[in-house]
């Protein structure tokens, strides 16, 4: 069953956990334990976060973390930050293809990374607003935020599997 | 098997996480087995370390300068689980007090490993000793190699061999096989093919006669002769290529079909898992594409590499013979010419699978919007499709421009470096000639050019030889994950009772297809010969996979099933399944008559029992209706089924082999109420005698049921007779009311609409 709506203040949320927050209501209904999760991970980072139970039950969802109380908001992005770990892109630092294995290492906000990439159409999304989506062999996730903002060397490397 | 502990699954190469670790090792603590993972806890890269000892587990991670580490017990523990999140998943130590603790935090990379480590505690702490419970940890780390540690090429499957590090010996051994019977044919149409290469090395030798001697000598006599010669030799060398061409096909496409029937073989004989794991389009590609690249690398192989090393040694002993100072100014455009084609086939690689991708862009929208016409059409989305297909095509087509323009100025540039190769010699041999000094003739010059234009086929195959090699083997794994795989085991061949009570027993039954969630837990279940037993539960409770365990589709679940006292295991297989009727939720037909459909499983069935068969499952009037009745092919011309059709003809297949137990998955799901009642009473008409299994959502179509049993969460929640469980007011009598509920409202409606 679909949880309800929250679109604005009318609640107040706080992080109780790595990833888990707690709710509290305008009318003083309580929840605990609720787990922020992304309703569409890729193309709305911001929009409809659903929050669940531990039996994974959906109690809300937020509409839009944006119209959130500050410090609200900020609990969600901090569960959401260690839930979904995707590495944001800054720049590739080389590229190695060796018997049909694409190797790529680079270096994200997360520190310096080497993955591999079994299949380049299927695993490397671009979308229209510049972003690009990349999975690797594990199915871990990775994001150029903007594919204008790469450097030269980069864009090379890119372009080999685009 | 020794162990070499701790097992591994990368090198620590952080010193200080080693020097912590070894301070936290007491005196004689042995390790186990360590896991090095790729996140911090506050989910940045690093390299923290989690290990397993005989006695606890020990996570160590850098914190700021220095480290931190973690210790838990194992008798503290309660177990461990897996936390999995998006990106990255935690190790969590559940104690007995009920508190979680992380242990450690990695990727999906490395939760593999996790999944062993769980398995292992959950051993320890159930009382298996350590050493006992480190087996299953070690197949883990096994497979959790997906790439070569060799080469690093991906492989197959985790923990597959790696065909280009395994001895090529071990490749060649296992195509030999295929190779054998046309052996004659390959070894006879080599050696043509070297006969044919000598030919064409002779025309531009007797040109060097026709210019030098015949010609200036104006010697008719001799010119007949040279012109009949060069004729012969024509004639044989093409004679020769006819023949070996049409030899060579038969043999490659002899080699072809074997391979191909072989691998088509071996995957009817793989397990569930196998298919669970590998998509169909992929296994079929596998049999169809894969093959086909193999054998044109088998051939390749043998044949050309013969053909073009004996061509390339044949024309530069020629030249060398001929002169050796031209000879070797021939040379000067090799290197650049290896260079350039290597070089541009780098290059130009990229561009062929940007279209081949581009390609698949463009041929999925037409997969994608033709079958889905209907639904494209009545929501009058042509002109987005049109659109769709548009973009795409218009992306192939820049791309392949552009990689058409790049590889007509190569091959231009290289042709007109050959050429310029070729002027150096006219100009250098034709001084000399003019000169008359060295002893070059004119013809010697002429035929010498024509050798030096036929230097650069093989010189260009060599080049191009590992490329080809490469993209061959990976067909070659491919073909051989099938051919090398495991089959379903059958070790209870030729065990086959006199005599099938029906009698079938579920024993502590528990099964879980990753080894992370139990999909069914301790089922304990006894059904009596002949009794009828209705399996209730929600979605994803476990139903299915039951039904999958009693057919054998999978066999590395714990405890027994029994059938008449028998573990099924040590039963024949291909008996045991065709003494059971199963009919599916989705009616699978062949495209091929209703008959032939409905006999499948007994191929040598009477047309009397098929009538009998069609008519016990209410099939056999609808088939009447068809022109042509039992011969209608299905799926040819529009010939359709109607759902509840198609389910009728699929218990009539059931019921053929006079099966002892029966299985309905869901039968009646999906048809309305009144094929419905067709069926059940298709249905009722089987099952008096037999024991039968049946899922149902429709609790209505459980009535003639004997038992219940409801299963939720993959245990067992209450089993027993339709009133027992009714008058226990549990799970069962909730679901009945609920759908009885739902059932009359939609009488109401219907009732509503009629006045």
């Amino acid at each position: 069953m679909i949880g309800f709506f929250i679109s604005g203040d009318e609640v107040r949320i706080k992080k109780t956990g790595e990833t888990t927050v707690s709710l509290e209501m305008y009318d003083g209904r309580r929840f605990e334990n609720l787990e922020p999760i992304r309703l569409f991970p890729v193309s709305g980072i911001t929009k409809y976060i659903s929050l669940t139970d531990e039996t994974g039950k959906e109690i809300a969802i937020i509409r839009d973390l944006d119209r959130l109380m500050p410090d609200s908001a900020e609990a969600i992005r901090a569960c959401l930050a260690s839930y979904y770990i995707v590495p944001k892109i800054k720049k590739i630092l080389s590229r190695v293809e060796k018997y049909g294995n694409i190797t790529w290492t680079v270096e994200t906000d997360r520190g310096n990374h080497s993955f591999s990439i079994l299949n380049t159409s299927i695993d490397i999304k671009t979308l229209y607003d510049g972003r690009i989506l990349i999975r690797d062999s594990n199915d871990n996730r990775y994001e150029i935020e903007d594919v204008h903002k790469l450097d030269k060397e980069s864009l090379g490397f890119l372009k080999f599997d685009m | 098997m020794e162990l070499v502990l701790p097992l591994e699954n990368k090198k620590i190469t952080d010193e200080n996480i080693l020097k912590r670790l070894k301070t936290e090792l007491s005196e004689g603590e042995r390790e186990l087995f360590r896991i090095t993972t790729d996140l911090l806890p506050d989910g940045n890269y690093g390299e923290p370390l989690v290990t397993f000892t005989d006695g606890r587990i020990i996570s160590v991670y850098p914190s700021g300068e220095g480290t931190e580490a973690v210790t838990v017990s194992y008798s503290e523990l309660d177990g461990l689980s897996i936390k999995r999140m998006y990106g990255n998943a935690f190790l969590m130590a559940i104690m007995k007090s009920g508190e979680k603790v992380s242990l450690a935090r990695a990727t999906y990379a490395v939760t593999a490993l996790f999944n062993a480590a769980v398995l292992f505690v959950d051993k320890v702490v159930s009382g298996t000793s350590t050493d006992d419970a480190i087996g299953g940890v070690e197949t883990a780390y096994r497979g959790f190699c997906t790439v070569c540690p060799k080469c690093g090429r991906n492989l197959v499957r985790p923990g597959a061999d790696c065909l280009n590090c395994a001895s090529k010996g071990k490749l060649v051994s296992k195509l030999a096989k295929y190779v054998k019977p046309e052996i004659k044919a390959i070894i006879l149409s080599v050696a043509m093919s070297v006969m044919i290469t000598a030919l064409s090395l002779v025309p531009p030798y007797v040109t060097k006669m026709l210019v030098d001697d015949i010609i200036p000598d104006k010697n008719k006599k001799m010119l007949y002769i040279i012109v009949a010669f060069l004729f012969g030799t024509y004639l044989v060398q093409y004679l020769l290529s006819a023949v070996r061409g049409a030899l060579l096909r038969r043999a490659g496409d002899s080699i072809v079909a074997d391979l191909r029937n072989d691998v088509f073989e071996k995957a009817q004989h793989l397990p569930m898992k196998f298919y669970d794991k590998t998509s169909t389009g992929s296994v079929i590609n596998r049999i169809s594409s894969d093959t086909n690249n193999l054998q044109a690398f088998i051939l390749r192989i043998t044949q050309e590499v013969v053909t073009q090393l004996f061509l390339l040694i044949g024309i530069v002993v020629i030249m060398i013979t001929m002169n050796w100072k031209l000879s070797l100014l021939s040379l000067i455009p090799v290197p650049f010419v290896v260079y350039a084609s290597r070089k541009f086939g780098r290059k130009i690689r990229p561009f062929y699978r940007r279209i081949w991708r581009k390609w698949t862009a463009v041929s999925s929208v037409l997969t994608d919007s033709i079958p889905c016409i209907r639904v494209i059409k009545s929501f009058s989305g042509e002109k987005r499709a049109s659109k769709r297909l548009e973009k795409q095509n218009e992306e192939w087509l820049k791309v392949s421009v552009r990689a058409g323009r790049m590889s007509s100025i190569f091959t231009a540039a290289v042709s007109f470096v050959i050429v310029c190769g070729s002027l150096i010699i006219w100009n250098v041999g034709g001084l000399e000639v003019i000169e008359g000094k060295s002893g070059i003739s004119l013809g010697l010059l002429v035929s010498f050019i024509s050798y030096t234009s036929m230097f650069y086929g093989p010189v260009n195959f060599f080049a191009g030889l590992n490329d080809s090699y490469q993209s061959a083997l990976t067909s070659a794994e491919r073909v051989m994950d099938i051919l090398d795989a495991e089959p379903e085991h059958d070790d209870g061949k030729g065990n086959i009772p006199q005599r099938l009570q029906g009698k079938v027993e579920f024993r502590h039954v528990s099964f879980s297809f990753d080894k992370t969630k139990n999909v069914l837990s301790d089922i304990n279940l006894t059904i009596e010969p002949g009794e009828a037993v209705g399996i209730v539960g929600t979605t994803g409770s476990g139903k299915t996979t039951l039904i999958n365990l009693f057919l054998r589709f999978y066999d590395n679940y714990d405890g027994q099933i029994l059938l008449d006292g028998q573990d099924i295991k040590t039963l024949d297989m291909s008996w045991f399944r065709s003494r059971i009727g199963y009919v599916q939720q989705e009616a699978m037909m062949f495209s091929d008559t209703i008959f032939n459909n409905i006999a499948y499983g007994k191929p040598n069935a009477s047309i009397e029992e098929v009538l009998k068969a069609a008519d016990i499952a209410n099939a056999h009037e609808f088939i009447l209706r068809h022109p042509d009745a039992y011969d209608t092919v299905l799926g040819e011309r529009g010939v359709g089924l109607s759902g509840g059709e198609r389910q009728r003809i699929s218990i009539a297949r059931a019921i053929l082999n006079n099966p002892g137990v029966l299985i309905f998955d869901e039968a009646t799901s999906a048809v309305d109420s009144e094929t419905e009642k067709l069926i059940q009473d298709a249905i009722n008409n089987l099952v008096k005698g037999r024991t039968t299994l049946m899922i149902a959502h429709r609790l209505s179509t459980l009535k003639q049921a004997d038992k219940i049993v409801v299963i939720d969460k993959g245990r067992i929640l209450e089993f027993g007779t339709p009133d027992e469980l009714m008058a226990k007011k549990g799970k069962y009598y909730r679901l009945v009311k609920i759908q009885s509920m739902a059932e009359s409202v939609t009488r109401d409606k219907e009732r509503e609409h009629l006045e």
